[in-house]
């Protein structure tokens, strides 16, 4: 069973999608897709039915909302159905007063503790098959150390998949050094790296069950969209 | 000698005497896991002085968990030491700063300055794994293992928060050995039961007690029985047994009898239970079938004066076996009604009698705290 990205030709990549319960990191420098991505597979996921828990640590969840209106306008409709559920580790730090029903706050990046609680009391609630969208781990890292978020990821990792949670993370390339970037590495299935080459932007996919192809693969940035332009048949790789 | 504000887990514990430290080892996840801030309010409640490390969080936000709970912070005696704001780069009007968040002698240098000003107090750590994570893991325990030496010589104590990440064990087994008590916190179910369990004791003998407890909005941390299922035979006054145990009560009656499940919550000396009634008619048959299997406790409630009905109660009480129980033997204050040994001689039921007035509430919370009891002694013996 897999779990569509909602980018057509990614999951042509991924032969139809990253595996149900498992774990993927989005590694990738500032400005060059990487929330493409995370938002894209949020909506794929709604599409099917499937519920979403936004973990945010760098923009206040009406903000993020705000994005995913933009990119389909049956969000709100989606939200209003209690699909969507934000759990806010930005808004209290920066003293944003904007409340929802479907967030939980979170004082602070440090308080993995509380992150961790309010993910299981949502997923507590009975809600079934559903994918988590964490972004960013960058954030909990730098705010304490990679050590421990490893063991926070330990934990809520484990839980997750009990909890048949399909989940997506983010680390931002060019903040941390290598031996974080492996320590979280470890902990995934499977990782989406991406970067910039020149004047090309690439992508590849590490883990993440079978796929066609492993070598980096050119996409173009357009707007809101991903669209790998690389050719990736087997035996004919660019 | 402070308290941990349980009334179970006390009397395991025997008090905490002055000079000793407290951990709780805290599963990562739980509904609330703040135990030590609970810990600290119920002492500076009693006039304790309050010392409140803060690593995880801002003061404000401190402030406002304190609030959640009805405690005014500002009304109480408790020095504040901020970790937080300079580990985030915010402002701080704290007291005491600890400047360099990421150097336990930092922590130490504060904590010390802070002992020097205060007779007897009580510190509580927000969160050690934090600390641990900050500071290096063998540093921190290294820096805290003098803390609490120092806690010791000045007669203070130590109260700490503990996740347990899934640290290396010798890491762990650091931990266990710097503290005098240990009580692991943890869930024991997916429906959201909680337990504590005390691990290490070093002045007494409660290693291995058990109670089960919940933090409620705004009542705080109580001991907590989530199901006793209250049965008896028609008219013998369940309801008003329910009702006069009870701080809340819903129930439905249609011309003075109960025809639906009852519930009670009942809240005494720190404990929580919740209580159903369950109507004496056949049709109830089937619920009395469920809640047998999860009830944690029984009240077998009979008429005082209607000594014909006791082979019925006991028959409803066979669903019940092996659940503690304790016989409430209502209306005992009219004059035909029987003696508690009488009844107890009719009934040949292995349970305490208890004789209550609902009315007047006598006996209702003797019952009570007699079958509360029994239900911990349970939970403690498998």
């Amino acid at each position: 069973m897999l779990a569509k990205t909602g980018i057509d030709r990614l999951d042509e990549l991924l032969k139809g999608g990253i595996p149900l319960k498992s774990n993927v990191l989005v590694y990738a420098p500032p400005f060059i897709g990487k929330e493409i991505i995370l938002k894209r597979f949020a909506l794929a996921g709604l599409k099917e039915g499937e519920k979403v828990i936004f973990v945010l640590t760098d923009k206040s969840f009406a903000d993020l909302r705000e994005e995913m209106i933009k990119l389909d306008k049956k969000f709100e409709e989606y939200e209003k159905n209690g699909m969507v559920r934000y759990i806010d580790v930005y808004s209290k730090s920066v003293e944003l007063k904007e409340e929802s029903e479907w967030a939980i706050f979170v004082d602070s990046p440090v308080n993995r503790e509380r992150i961790a609680s309010s993910i299981f009391q949502i997923q507590r609630q009975n809600f079934g098959k559903h994918r988590i969208v964490f972004d960013s781990l960058s954030t909990l890292i730098v705010y304490s150390d990679a050590k421990a978020v490893f063991r926070f990821l330990q934990v809520l990792s484990g839980i997750c998949k009990r909890m048949e949670a399909t989940s997506m993370f983010s680390m931002t390339r060019g903040m941390h050094d290598e031996m974080e970037v492996q320590t979280i590495k470890h902990l995934m299935d499977g990782v989406i790296e991406m970067r910039e080459e020149g004047a090309r932007f690439q992508l590849r996919v590490q883990g993440c069950g079978e796929v066609i192809s492993r070598h980096w693969i050119d996409y173009l940035l357009e707007g809101e969209e991903i669209r790998l332009t690389g050719a990736f048949r087997m035996g004919r790789v660019a | 000698m402070i308290e941990i504000g349980l009334p179970k887990l006390d009397e395991y514990l025997n008090g905490i005497p002055d000079g000793k430290t407290v951990l709780f080892h805290i599963e990562p996840g739980m509904e609330e896991s703040n135990i030590a801030m609970h810990v600290l309010y119920n002492n500076i409640k009693k006039g304790i002085k309050g010392i409140y490390v803060v690593s995880e969080t801002s003061l404000k936000n401190v402030e406002r968990k304190f609030a959640e709970y009805g405690c005014n912070i500002k009304e109480y005696d408790i020095i504040f030491i901020d970790g937080y704001s300079s580990l985030i780069g915010a402002p701080s009007d704290a007291e005491y700063i600890v400047e360099e968040p990421h150097d336990i002698r930092c922590y130490e240098d504060v904590l010390l300055e802070v002992f020097d000003k205060v007779e007897k107090g009580i510190v509580v750590f927000d969160s050690l794994s934090n600390l641990m994570d900050m500071c290096g893991e063998r540093d921190a325990l290294e820096g805290i293992e003098r803390i609490n030496n120092e806690i010791s010589k000045a007669g203070h104590n130590g109260v700490y928060n503990f996740i347990a990440w899934p640290y290396k064990e010798s890491i762990l087994y650091r931990v266990r050995r710097i503290f005098n008590a240990i009580i692991e916190v943890k869930s024991l179910d997916a429906i959201g039961r909680q337990v504590m369990e005390i691990k290490k004791h070093d002045w007494g003998n409660g290693e291995g007690k058990k109670i089960e407890f919940k933090i409620f909005k705004p009542d705080g941390i109580r001991i907590y029985i989530p199901k006793i299922t209250v049965i008896g035979p028609a008219k013998s006054g369940k309801t008003a047994f329910i009702k006069a145990l009870s701080r809340e009560f819903t129930s439905v009656d249609r011309l003075g009898t109960t025809v639906g499940i009852e519930h009670g919550i009942v809240d005494y000396k720190g404990y929580r239970a919740e209580i159903f009634g369950i109507p004496s008619y056949e049709r109830f048959q089937p619920l009395i079938d469920k809640f047998g299997s999860s009830s944690m406790g029984v009240f077998l409630v009979i008429d005082a004066t209607a000594p014909h009905t006791f082979q019925q109660a006991k028959e409803m009480l066979s669903k019940f076996q092996n659940l503690p129980c304790v016989i409430v033997a209502n209306k005992s204050d009219l004059p035909n009604a029987l003696s508690k040994e009488e009844i107890k001689n009719r009934m040949s039921i292995d349970a305490p009698v208890v004789e209550v007035n609902s009315v007047s509430k006598r006996g209702v919370y003797e019952a009570f705290e007699i079958l509360a009891n029994k239900i911990m002694e349970c939970l403690n013996a498998g």
